[in-house]
C-alpha cells in the first residue's frame, strides 16, 4: 500500500524550490540547511535596510537642524546628549529616565493586562451567546465611543496613583481586545464543533480546543491594537498631572521649562518601548501560529 | 428481532421547520454489519447521520444503540464527515489523536493507538505536517484515521470519498474495508454512488427524495474482495438502479431544491 507515492510530500517540494520569506516562517528549520540559510540572510538584509533608513533619517534631521539653527529645533546629537544626561543625572527633581520609563511601563502593563483578562472572556461569552450581546448592546457600545482621554477629569476626581492609570488604560485597551474576541467567534467552523460532539466532548473541551484556537489569532491582533491605545492613554493621563513620575509627566515638566531636547527624549523613548512590546507580541504570534499559511506582516 | 443482535435500531420522523425530512424512517443495523445508505442528493442523508450520532435530536421517535437511546458521551461512535474536518492548528499526529484524547486516553496507550492507525492509512512520513501543507486526499485520510483510532463500535461515514479522485477513492475504499475486516465494527456508510454502495456494503438501503422513506432494502451476499465487473455484482447494482428509476418524479421524489444543503 504505497499511498504516498502518488501524493508527493511538500517537504521535498520545499527543498527544490526557493522558499518565499513568508512561507518560511511557518516551520522551524534545522540550522545550516539551505532554507534556513535563506531565512537568515533575508533577516540580515531586512536588518541592514532598517539600519540604513534609520541612518538616513537621522542624518537628514541633523542637517535640517544645522540649517535652521534654533534651540527650539534640536537635532539627534543634542537629543542623545539630553538622553544620556537624563539617564545618568536625572531630571530637575533628581529622577532618572529609567524611573520615569518604568513608572509608565508598569501602568501600561497593569491596565493592559486587566483589559486582556476581562476582554477575552467577555468577548468569547458574548460571541458564543449572541443574544447577551444583542440585548446589552445599547449600554456597551456607547462606552466604546467615549475616548479614554474624556475619562481623565473623572478619573482624577475618583482615583489616584496606579488605580487611576490602570482604570484609564483599561478603558483604552479593553474594546480592541473585546471586539476582536467577539468577532473571532464567528470564524469557528461548525464542523470542528461536530468533531468534538460526536466523540462525546464536553462544552469545556469545545471551548478550549475548538473555539479558543480559532479565535486566538484575532485576540492577538486585538491585543496589538489595544497596546497602541494603552500608550496613547497613559501619556495623556500623565500629562494631566497630579503625579511626579512617568514619561508624560517628565515631558510636561520640560515643556514648561521650554527645554525641547528633553521633551523629544520622552517621545523617542515612548516610540521605542511601543516598538519593543509590539515585537514581543509579533514573536508570540510567529511561535503560536506556525499552523497558518501566512503569518501577519 | 431481539435487541442483542441489533446494534442500532432507528425509528424516526424529522422536520426542518415545516419541511418533512424523514417520514417514519425505520431500520436496524446488525452488530458488525456494513450498511450502505443510498439516495438522491437532498434527501436528508447527512441529517440522518447527525441523528444517528446523537448530536441532533429527531422531531419524533428515537435511535437506540444496544437497546438504549444514543448518547455520544457513552456510546463509542465515530464520524467521517463529507467536508474537510481536520483542525488546521494541529499536526497530522495530533489531529488523529483528537478523538482518543477526548476519551481521556493518554501516554503510552495514546502513542500506540495513534501510531498504529497512522501506519494503516500510510501517513507515517507526514505526522509533523499541518493540514495546510498536505493534499485534500491526505486530509481526508487524516479524518478517517481519527475516526478509526477510537476503536468505535459504530462508525458513521458521510460520503467520505466524494472529494477524492478515482484512484485515491478506490484505494480508500479498500482501506476502509481492510480496517473494518480487522477491527469488526458496525458501519453506516452514506453515499449517492450506487456502485460504491454495492461494492462496500453487506446491505444497501435506498431512500426516496424528501420526505425520505425506505424504498428498497437489498442484501449484497457477495464475498469480498468484490469484482464490480462480475455478473452477480452487475445484477445487484441493476436492481438498485431500477429501484431508483422506478421512483415517480410526479410524486415529488426527485431532488428537492428547497434544501439543497442536506446531503
Amino acid at each position: 500500500m504505497a499511498l504516498n507515492e502518488a501524493e508527493a510530500g511538500p517537504r521535498q517540494a520545499l527543498a527544490s524550490t526557493p522558499t518565499p520569506p513568508t512561507a518560511g516562517l511557518a516551520e522551524p528549520l534545522p540550522p545550516g540547511s539551505a532554507a534556513w540559510q535563506i531565512r537568515v540572510s533575508n533577516a540580515l538584509v531586512s536588518l541592514g535596510w532598517n539600519a540604513l533608513i534609520l541612518l538616513i533619517f537621522l542624518a537628514g534631521w541633523q542637517i535640517l537642524t544645522i540649517l535652521i539653527n534654533s534651540r527650539f529645533f534640536p537635532g539627534p546629537i543634542a537629543i542623545f546628549r539630553a538622553f544620556v544626561d537624563l539617564a545618568v543625572n536625572g531630571d530637575t527633581g533628581g529622577r532618572t529616565l529609567s524611573e520615569h520609563a518604568w513608572a509608565s511601563v508598569q501602568r501600561v502593563l497593569v491596565g493592559f493586562g486587566l483589559a486582556v483578562v476581562a476582554g477575552v472572556p467577555i468577548g468569547l461569552l458574548m460571541g458564543l451567546y449572541p443574544r447577551v450581546y444583542a440585548n446589552s448592546r445599547v449600554v456597551l457600545e456607547p462606552f466604546r465611543f467615549i475616548p479614554p482621554i474624556a475619562w481623565i477629569p473623572l478619573a482624577i476626581i475618583f482615583f489616584s496613583g496606579m488605580t487611576r492609570f490602570a482604570f484609564l488604560i483599561f478603558l483604552g485597551a479593553f474594546f480592541p481586545v473585546f471586539t476582536a474576541a467577539l468577532v473571532g467567534v464567528s470564524r469557528v467552523e461548525p464542523i470542528h464543533r461536530k468533531v468534538g460532539l460526536v466523540h462525546g466532548a464536553s462544552k469545556r473541551w469545545i471551548l478550549g480546543h475548538v473555539v479558543f484556537p480559532t479565535v486566538l489569532p484575532d485576540i492577538l491582533g486585538g491585543m496589538r491594537v489595544g497596546l497602541g491605545a494603552a500608550w496613547l492613554t497613559i501619556v495623556a493621563a500623565e500629562l494631566a498631572g497630579g503625579i511626579s513620575l512617568g514619561l508624560g509627566r517628565m515631558m510636561s515638566n520640560y515643556a514648561e521649562l521650554v527645554q525641547v531636547p528633553q521633551v523629544i527624549v520622552g517621545m523617542v523613548l515612548i516610540g521605542m518601548l511601543g516598538l519593543l512590546m509590539n515585537e514581543v507580541l509579533l514573536l508570540v504570534e510567529k511561535r503560536l501560529f506556525r499552523w497558518r499559511w501566512q503569518v501577519s506582516l | 428481532m431481539t435487541t442483542t443482535q441489533h446494534k442500532v435500531k432507528v425509528d424516526i420522523t424529522h422536520r426542518y421547520g415545516n419541511l418533512l425530512v424523514h417520514d417514519r424512517l425505520q431500520f436496524s443495523v446488525r452488530e458488525n454489519e456494513f450498511l450502505c445508505i443510498c439516495g438522491p442528493s437532498g434527501c436528508g442523508k447527512t441529517t440522518l447521520l447527525d441523528i444517528l450520532a446523537g448530536i441532533l435530536p429527531s422531531s419524533e421517535g428515537n435511535v437506540l444503540i444496544d437497546g438504549s437511546a444514543v448518547d455520544p458521551k457513552r456510546d463509542r461512535i465515530s464520524f467521517v464527515f463529507q467536508e474537510p474536518s481536520t483542525f488546521p492548528w494541529l499536526t497530522v499526529w495530533d489531529n488523529v489523536a483528537t478523538g482518543l484524547r477526548i476519551k481521556a486516553i493518554k501516554g503510552k496507550e495514546l502513542q500506540r493507538r495513534v501510531n498504529e492507525i497512522i501506519d494503516i492509512v500510510n501517513l507515517r512520513d507526514f505526522i509533523d505536517y499541518y493540514p495546510h501543507q498536505i493534499s485534500g486526499g491526505m486530509k481526508q485520510r487524516v479524518a478517517i484515521a481519527r475516526a478509526f483510532a477510537t476503536d468505535a463500535d459504530l462508525i458513521l461515514m458521510d460520503e467520505p470519498f466524494v472529494s477524492l479522485d478515482q484512484p485515491t477513492r478506490e484505494r480508500m475504499q479498500r482501506e476502509v474495508l481492510h480496517t473494518w475486516e480487522h477491527r469488526r465494527h458496525t458501519v453506516v456508510f452514506v453515499t449517492h454512488n450506487l456502485e460504491e454502495a454495492v461494492f462496500l456494503g453487506d446491505r444497501v438501503i435506498v431512500l426516496s427524495a424528501k420526505p425520505a422513506r425506505i424504498v428498497a432494502d437489498i442484501a449484497v451476499p457477495l464475498p469480498r474482495p468484490r469484482d464490480p465487473l462480475s455478473p452477480e455484482f452487475t445484477r445487484i447494482r441493476a436492481e438498485c438502479v431500477s429501484v431508483l428509476h422506478s421512483l415517480d418524479p410526479a410524486q415529488g421524489v426527485l431532488p428537492d431544491r428547497r434544501m439543497a444543503k442536506a446531503g
